[in-house]
């Protein structure tokens, strides 16, 4: 990718809301929960171009760049959008394209990686079981990031040839648990290694609950300015006052972290960048969501209201591809390798210190 | 979101900018040879100052005709994030730089800018804030602090507290009633008092670890002339409010515990930290690096001539509880007692955080008292 845009495109931007507006109602998201799948959601998405957008048009994306594809992907967190959509174009075409291999034109999943896995690679097969695949029971494609040889190589499977047990995360999205039997894979070296790819999966998950955080926090607005209690909207007291406020606190400090994220993986390194935002986001998945719910009260554990749609989903993202823990460990580790006298700069300058100044 | 923050991108030469204050500090301000500061809690030192003026580093956001750098709010949070958190010893020019020479660029007389802005940019008047009285604090509208018209001026009569560095500093904006309204917002207006006036008489209010902070600033028939009333009499309720942006958003209500964390980290060079500590460690680091781009985000909306109330409002609340939580975790991690005595800086920064730190919460605006003023921007 030669582009380095760190702004997103406006027109493209003004599409991909109206469709998420158009397509991801109440009724809909409620549906794929139960179907598994959302079919109208994926076409109207698909139809436009959107999953695909970053992806090399060389490998069969449809152009663009890496601020297009978070800030689309932005849009699709705001509106719960129960579609793989970080999985098909951020993650599996970019893992595709790192390899030089081609994008299908069906939704497309990775596999995230946990130590219960059991993949192991031979004479171009794969075999064994890998858990927690996102939407494995609704993609065309699986791709996976894969040690051949010591090197790093990009694995592409048609999705019919695995085995595919359902599972579901917090959120009702399908996290299916799949196993391959000497399976036929498409293989190919990459320059990613396994902490980019984790790197790019926080980055994603960050967009997303930056997305939901921000749609969590008008929608405890708007429902305490109009629901009354002592004769009064409920955002008039001063203890849902401060939850209000909390909650816009961490939808605002997640908001321009993932703003920041994204900007410095646009521009190279983000190491640093991802996994603070990732630590922050998923530290204020817990707050902001306590928020919400107690200034919502009875109405906001009900299934009838949206308030989970977005709570739910940032429970199950503060964990996928790293918890806050993880994450904090990681940037503790790097301030302690820049040390005292550099702590500082890398606050303030980030991954890309030395070179940006 | 109804607020807009928006992520700043430094400049080339901002970046440039940020180096030449780390070197100067380094070079002029070598750690080990003073004493440094939590934030904005630092010494007094008039000679500081002046060299930090003859560098430009004072009066950044103040037009040039009244010798200022005509840089803006932006370019000044990269200068003072670097003094901050070097804990460099800034306190005789803090609030003149910070807010009252905005005050008086935004809403004094043109004779005032020339006699007043000038001598600020050159690091030599130092300002203090004439707000808080014994019973109007959080209830500011409530001051009792009365200035009467007499022949050329007006006689004021009244007493402010938490008057900080009131006996280091030169002149204070004091905000008082002129007159009696029916809404009692109006009929407040905005003074500039000498304080070294006749019948002006300061008195220590010892903070509680026994440091001279604080002043009781008593007033008893002091002469004010006509000429240093601040804006419009009874509009100083509204000048007052754009003030607090100024005084909210900055680097000072996030960066008070900094040093804490950089020097139990240089303490602890060369020793595994453990798990523990490293997540603590990373929880921190994460957590400045995110305030801070909100912080800077409403240095830039000042830039653009918004009056973000609202966004530095909810940006001081949530950087000083985290301040708090900073100084609690990082207590945590070592098994001292902390002492104002101990030979170890890292010690002795942590005794004084923690006996400073619930002023955080409280100084610049309550938490409490935030609150109301993030809700009404988010309605």
């Amino acid at each position: 990718m030669t582009t380095t845009t760190t702004t997103a495109d406006e027109l493209l931007v003004d599409t991909a809301r109206k469709v998420f507006i158009e397509t991801c109602t109440f009724e809909v998201v409620e549906a794929a929960e139960r179907d598994g799948w959302a079919a109208s959601v994926w076409e109207a998405v698909a139809g436009v171009g959107l999953p695909w957008v970053g992806v090399p048009e060389a490998v069969g994306g449809v152009g663009g760049t890496l601020a297009d594809a978070l800030a689309v992907l932005r849009l699709a967190g705001q509106h719960s959008a129960p579609i793989p959509l970080a999985e098909t174009g951020l993650l599996a075409g970019w893992l595709l394209a790192s390899a030089g291999l081609p994008v299908g034109q069906g939704p497309a999943t990775v596999v995230p990686g946990s130590a219960r896995d059991s993949l192991s690679l031979g004479g171009g097969r794969l075999t064994g079981t890998a858990f927690g695949v996102p939407w494995a029971s609704a993609v065309e494609r699986i791709v996976l990031l894969v040690e051949d040889g010591g090197r790093w190589k990009v694995g592409s499977i048609a999705a019919v040839d695995a085995e595919v047990e359902r599972s579901l995360n917090l959120a009702g999205e399908p996290r299916d648990t799949i196993t391959l039997d000497g399976v036929p894979v498409e293989l190919a070296p990459t320059d990613v290694d396994a902490a980019a790819f984790e790197r790019r999966g926080a980055l994603t998950r960050v967009v997303l609950m930056a997305g939901a955080l921000d749609a969590m926090s008008r929608l405890t607005l708007d429902y305490t300015a109009g629901r009354e209690q002592f004769g009064r909207p409920v955002a008039r007291f001063q203890l849902v006052q401060e939850h209000l406020v909390h909650c816009a606190q961490d939808a605002a400090l997640v908001g321009i972290a993932a703003d920041a994220a994204s900007r410095a993986a646009v521009l190279g390194d983000a190491s640093f960048e991802i996994a603070a935002a990732k630590a922050l986001a998923s530290r204020a998945a817990t707050t902001a969501t306590r928020a919400a719910h107690q200034a919502h009260g009875a109405m906001g554990m009900t299934r009838e209201y949206a308030l989970h749609h977005l709570s739910r989903r940032l429970w199950a993202w503060r964990s996928e591809f790293g918890d806050e823990h993880r994450w904090n460990n990681e940037v503790g580790t790097a301030a302690i390798a820049a040390g005292a006298d550099e702590l500082y700069p890398l606050v303030a300058n980030g991954s890309d210190r030395r070179t940006r100044t | 979101m109804p607020l807009g923050f928006e992520l700043v991108e430094l400049t080339a030469d901002e970046r440039a900018l940020q180096q030449e204050v780390r070197e100067f500090l380094a070079r002029e301000l070598p750690r080990g040879s003073f004493e440094p500061g939590l934030g904005m809690d630092n010494p007094s030192d008039r000679g500081f100052s002046k060299r930090l003026a003859e560098r430009g580093w004072v009066g950044m956001a103040i037009p040039k005709r009244y010798g200022g750098h005509e840089r803006g709010a932006v370019y000044r949070f990269i200068v003072v994030e670097e003094l901050l958190r070097w804990g460099a010893p800034i306190h005789h020019h803090w609030t003149a730089d910070r807010q009252s020479a905005q005050v008086i660029l935004k809403f004094g007389t043109e004779e005032q800018k020339q006699r007043f802005i000038p001598a600020i940019c050159a690091g030599e008047l130092g300002f203090s804030i004439g707000l808080s009285e014994p019973d109007a604090g959080s209830d500011l509208a409530a001051i009792k602090t009365r200035a009467v018209k007499v022949d050329g001026g007006w006689q004021v009569n009244g007493t402010k507290v938490w008057t900080t560095g009131a006996h280091e500093t030169d002149w204070f904006i004091m905000l008082c009633r002129t007159s009696d309204a029916e809404d009692r917002h109006d009929g407040l207006s905005q003074l500039l008092v000498d304080l070294h006036s006749p019948g002006v008489q300061i008195n220590a209010i010892p903070f509680l670890d026994g440091g001279h902070h604080f002043n009781e600033v008593v007033l008893t028939d002091v002469f004010v002339p006509d000429d240093l009333l601040v804006g419009e009499e009874g509009r100083g309720w509204l000048q007052t409010g754009s003030e607090l942006s100024f005084e909210r958003g900055g680097p000072d209500r996030l960066l008070s515990p900094w040093l804490l964390v950089e020097e139990f980290l240089r303490e602890h060079e060369g020793t595994p930290l453990g798990e523990r500590a490293t997540a603590t460690l990373g929880w921190a680091v994460a957590r400045f690096w995110g305030i801070r781009q909100l912080s800077i985000a409403v240095n830039r909306m000042i830039d653009q001539g918004r009056a973000p109330a609202a966004e530095s409002a909810l940006v001081k609340d949530m950087a000083t509880r985290f301040e708090q939580d900073v100084i609690e975790a990082v207590r945590q991690l070592v098994e001292v007692s902390p002492s104002l005595e101990s030979g170890s800086l890292f010690e002795r920064l942590l005794a004084r955080s923690v006996l400073a730190g619930p002023s955080y919460t409280i100084r610049g605006g309550t938490t409490e008292v935030l609150v109301g003023v993030v809700s009404k921007g988010l309605r």
